[in-house]
């Protein structure tokens, strides 16, 4: 098992945000997190990735408890995140957005170069490398904060809300690099608003409403689940659903 | 207890108060806006100056001083925070940190140019004599000034928890974005916080020229009493600012007294060292 | 290529200046203005490469100056043999520094640089053993060139472009290097940073260290040369200044902001200090602190940055290609 949550809580005050979410993540697994704003799947996913830490339960990584690590250590462990809003160095150039990822490895400047091309090569950044970051537009930084993080060989990618403000072209461009990173081996975590992506992408799904899991399976298995379209389009919906229903929807 | 040593802890409560008064108004903008005014020492240097010039051309104490400096220092606060604070605060920490200390600079070297190094002092009876109560004797001046600083901190602490303008300001401190969107000015309010601290080292200022030497120099020192005071109490607590002052205002009296006054600057600074070493969200900080 | 033919230009014309200009005066200030540039390119490191404004630089400045002083007048050794004593103290005493306050906000570190400095001004003003408030001595009498203690401005002048040529190389190489890499990535975006494994406050504590030991050696080279050390000149706030608005002046973060900013303003303040005399030097940070706040105000990256900008607008567009959204 690659990554395992155990009954994670988070609270802030008297505030439950995440309650007892426990998953297991083995290696080549993709995991989708979705549920409605304010569900707690952001949450949840930041104590996945050391920006916070949970007030119970634990994190292992690699059999290792990670639960009180910072997002540093983890990284060291293999454990690499996008940001929901680029978070790009954007004085620096493509390519040394990229380096500085690859500088986990190595403290060899011109192998920390050679990994960031390979890197950029993969996503398709490598003729922009020498831009600054700063001038690409939104789904080119996206891009970019991928490729970063692939930079640091992590085994575990955890990708939030990676699509969103993007149209549906890039969307389906975006779905593509994903894809073609799952098929080097590397296992992911996905948070989404999107359907569609979810669908596409997710082989384990994991619904969020109110700081608990309210649904675990297959993408097909949690869309036709009524828990799950009660909490995103109310009762009424869900009575639909009942009925059988086929297809994406948003 | 030795009646010395009650006066020393009585004296180091009463400049203990005046350290949190204008301390009270650094962690208030640090608070607010995450800007650290390096020049803040020098704001009580100024309204030290303001005392002796009214003094000089009025013939007036404390109780003229005050309001005086009061509003030209709030006024400066004001047209500082206009004219630069508001600016360096979303750029880079270097142009924040450099313009405050430019500004400390420009201050205390003005007041250099224009007054010279000498000390300059106010008359020690312009506030009464000394009180003698129960063996121990304590100055009117210094009496005056602790009391009227715990009782202006306490009022700044029930201003912003009690009133709708303190919620105000207390809004902008905890997300100025979620202010905004609630129909509050983020920049009225920091304009008017910066006032108001400002205003703050010029009452305190007033007070302590009543007591103290006055020099381009000293504030420097009580800058750096700010920084220690701020730090001890917790960044943008008022409360904690009133306990850590009257704490740093007790423990530099009894160091004055148990080892000499040469070294009890050198025990501030020093616990200001261990504070950032051990407890560096301050006694009711929440880092 | 082009940027290394002026490079080289610029050298020569350093090398031969006191050459040229062969009066006392001149080659004083040149030598003058070299050492301030060793200070302030080892205060950029900190100050403009990791972004931590150090306001207390002086104390590593002391350390330099009071260790060869007290050296010499213990032991009698020559005063630049304390240079790895007073690099130590000052390590030792960044690391005090730094390592509480560089995980925490900037406004920590910056508070606490100032706290040091004037307590070691406080403590070295109350030790017998460092000269008190009269400050140490060096040689009067030269008894070898090691000593150091020359009459004339221009061994000092040499000595001091090779010791800033030393720090310019460790600088450059810094830049390209790991640690360059990662504190420009600190400086941009410390939260992005973090996250691919970066200890942000690990370098930066480097980069102050470095910084830290490189201006105690400025320290020392400032001792032998005026042969005497104080409370004010060496432990002052005022150096911290000068080493602060001198960097941040010409361009901190870039490698030669340190050398454009002290180029400018050493002269100018030799010539305001005779034009103005005693009380004048208070006229002077006067300036000085109106210089720190319309730089912080408006241009915070420095003269050289803008010099480099107008060049950069003033060159044809580059042809390749233009970047396009990429999906």
């Amino acid at each position: 098992m690659l990554l395992e949550a155990i009954d994670v809580t988070k609270t802030f005050g008297a505030l439950t945000v995440v309650n007892e979410v426990s998953v297991s993540i083995e290696k080549g697994d993709i995991l989708g997190l979705i549920g409605p704003n304010g569900a707690g799947k952001s949450t949840f996913f930041n104590c996945l990735t050391g920006d916070l830490m949970p007030t119970s339960g634990r994190v292992i990584l690699n059999g290792e408890d990670v639960s009180m690590m910072t997002p540093e250590q983890r990284a060291v462990r293999g454990l690499a995140r996008s940001f929901q809003v680029p978070q790009t160095f954007e004085t620096m150039s493509v390519l040394e957005n990229v380096m500085i990822g690859a500088f986990l490895r190595t403290s060899d400047p011109a192998k920390a170069r050679r990994r960031a091309y390979e890197v950029l090569d993969l996503v398709g950044l490598a003729d922009v490398a020498s831009a600054v970051a700063g001038s690409l537009g939104t789904p080119g930084r996206k891009r970019l904060e991928i490729a970063r993080a692939l930079a640091t060989d992590p085994e575990i990618l955890l990708l939030d809300e990676a699509m969103a403000g993007l149209t549906a072209t890039e969307v389906r461009h975006a779905i593509e690099l994903v894809r073609k990173i799952h098929q080097t081996g590397m296992t992911l975590v996905i948070v989404e608003h999107i359907m569609e992506v979810i669908i596409s992408l997710a082989q384990q799904v994991i619904v969020f409403h109110q700081g608990h899991q309210i649904a675990h399976g297959t993408p097909q298995e949690v869309t036709r689940d009524p828990a799950v379209v009660t909490a995103y389009l109310g009762k009424r919906a869900a009575a639909t659903a009942a009925r059988g229903f086929a297809g994406d929807q948003s | 207890m030795s009646m010395s040593l009650l006066q020393v802890l009585i004296g180091g409560l009463l400049l203990g108060a005046v350290y949190a008064l204008f301390s009270s108004g650094l962690t208030l903008i640090w608070g607010m806006m995450n800007v650290v005014n390096f020049a803040h020492g020098d704001f009580v240097m100024i309204a030290m100056y303001v005392a002796f010039m009214v003094w000089k051309l009025l013939g007036g104490g404390p109780f003229m001083a005050m309001p005086v400096a009061a509003m030209m220092l709030a006024t400066l606060g004001i047209i500082v925070y206009f004219s630069l604070v508001r600016h360096v605060m979303k750029g880079p920490m270097l142009a924040q940190i450099l313009g405050t200390f430019g500004l400390a600079l420009l201050l205390r070297y003005g007041i250099f140019w224009t007054f010279g190094a000498n000390f300059q002092s106010l008359p020690e009876n312009l506030v009464g004599g000394t009180y003698d109560l129960w063996g121990i004797r304590i100055q009117a001046s210094r009496l005056l000034a602790g009391s009227l600083a715990i009782v202006l901190t306490i009022a700044l602490h029930l201003m912003l928890t009690r009133t709708s303008l303190g919620s105000k300001m207390l809004a902008v401190a905890e997300d100025s974005t979620a202010a905004e969107l609630m129909g509050i000015r983020p920049d009225r309010m920091q304009a008017i916080a910066w006032g108001l601290a400002a205003g703050l080292t010029g009452i305190a200022g007033a007070l302590i020229a009543t007591f103290f030497y006055i020099s381009p120099t000293v504030g420097e020192t009580l800058a750096i009493i700010a920084f220690v005071t701020v730090s001890l109490g917790g960044f943008g607590s008022i409360t904690g600012a009133l306990v850590a002052g009257l704490l740093i205002g007790v423990i530099e009296s009894l160091s004055g007294y148990l080892i000499g006054a040469v070294y009890k600057d050198i025990v501030v600074y020093t616990i200001f060292i261990a504070v950032l070493w051990f407890r560096p969200q301050g006694l009711m900080g929440k880092n | 290529m082009k940027r290394s033919v002026w490079l080289l230009l610029i050298l020569a014309l350093v090398v031969i200046y006191p050459l040229v200009f062969t009066t006392p005066f001149l080659q004083r200030l040149g030598a003058l203005v070299l050492l301030y540039a060793i200070a302030a390119s080892a205060w950029n490191i900190v100050g403009g490469y990791a972004g931590q404004v150090s306001v207390g630089h002086v104390v590593f400045f002391g350390c330099g100056a009071y260790a060869s002083m007290a050296f010499f007048t213990h032991f009698g050794w020559p005063p630049i043999a304390a240079v790895p004593v007073g690099m130590m103290a000052s390590v030792g005493i960044a690391a005090l520094i730094g390592v509480p306050t560089l995980r925490l906000s900037g406004h920590y570190f910056s508070m606490a640089t100032i706290a040091v400095a004037e307590l070691a001004r406080l403590i070295v003003t109350n030790v017998e053993a460092l000269g008190a408030a009269v400050g140490l001595s060096g040689p009067v009498i030269p008894r070898t060139v090691f000593d150091l203690s020359f009459t004339s401005a221009l061994p000092y002048y040499y000595l001091f472009l090779a010791v800033l040529l030393g720090v310019l190389g460790l600088t450059y190489w810094m830049e390209n290097s790991r640690i360059g890499f990662y504190l420009r990535a600190i400086k941009d975006n410390e939260r992005a940073a973090r996250s691919l494994g970066v200890q942000a406050g690990r370098y930066k504590l480097y980069a102050y260290m470095i910084s830290a030991g490189l201006t105690s050696i400025a320290g020392t080279l400032y001792a032998t040369m005026y042969g005497f050390v104080d409370p004010e000149s060496g432990l002052g706030i005022l150096t911290s200044v000068k080493i602060l608005i001198m960097a941040a002046l010409g361009g901190a973060g870039l490698l030669f902001g340190p050398l454009v900013g002290a180029a400018i303003l050493v002269p100018l303040e030799e010539v305001s200090n005779n034009l103005l005399g005693g009380k004048g030097a208070g006229l002077t940070f006067v300036v000085y602190g109106a210089i720190i706040m319309i730089i912080a105000r408006f241009y915070p990256s420095g003269l050289l940055k803008l010099l480099l900008d107008r060049l950069a607008a003033a060159k044809p567009a580059p042809s390749d290609k233009k970047v396009r959204d990429v999906a």
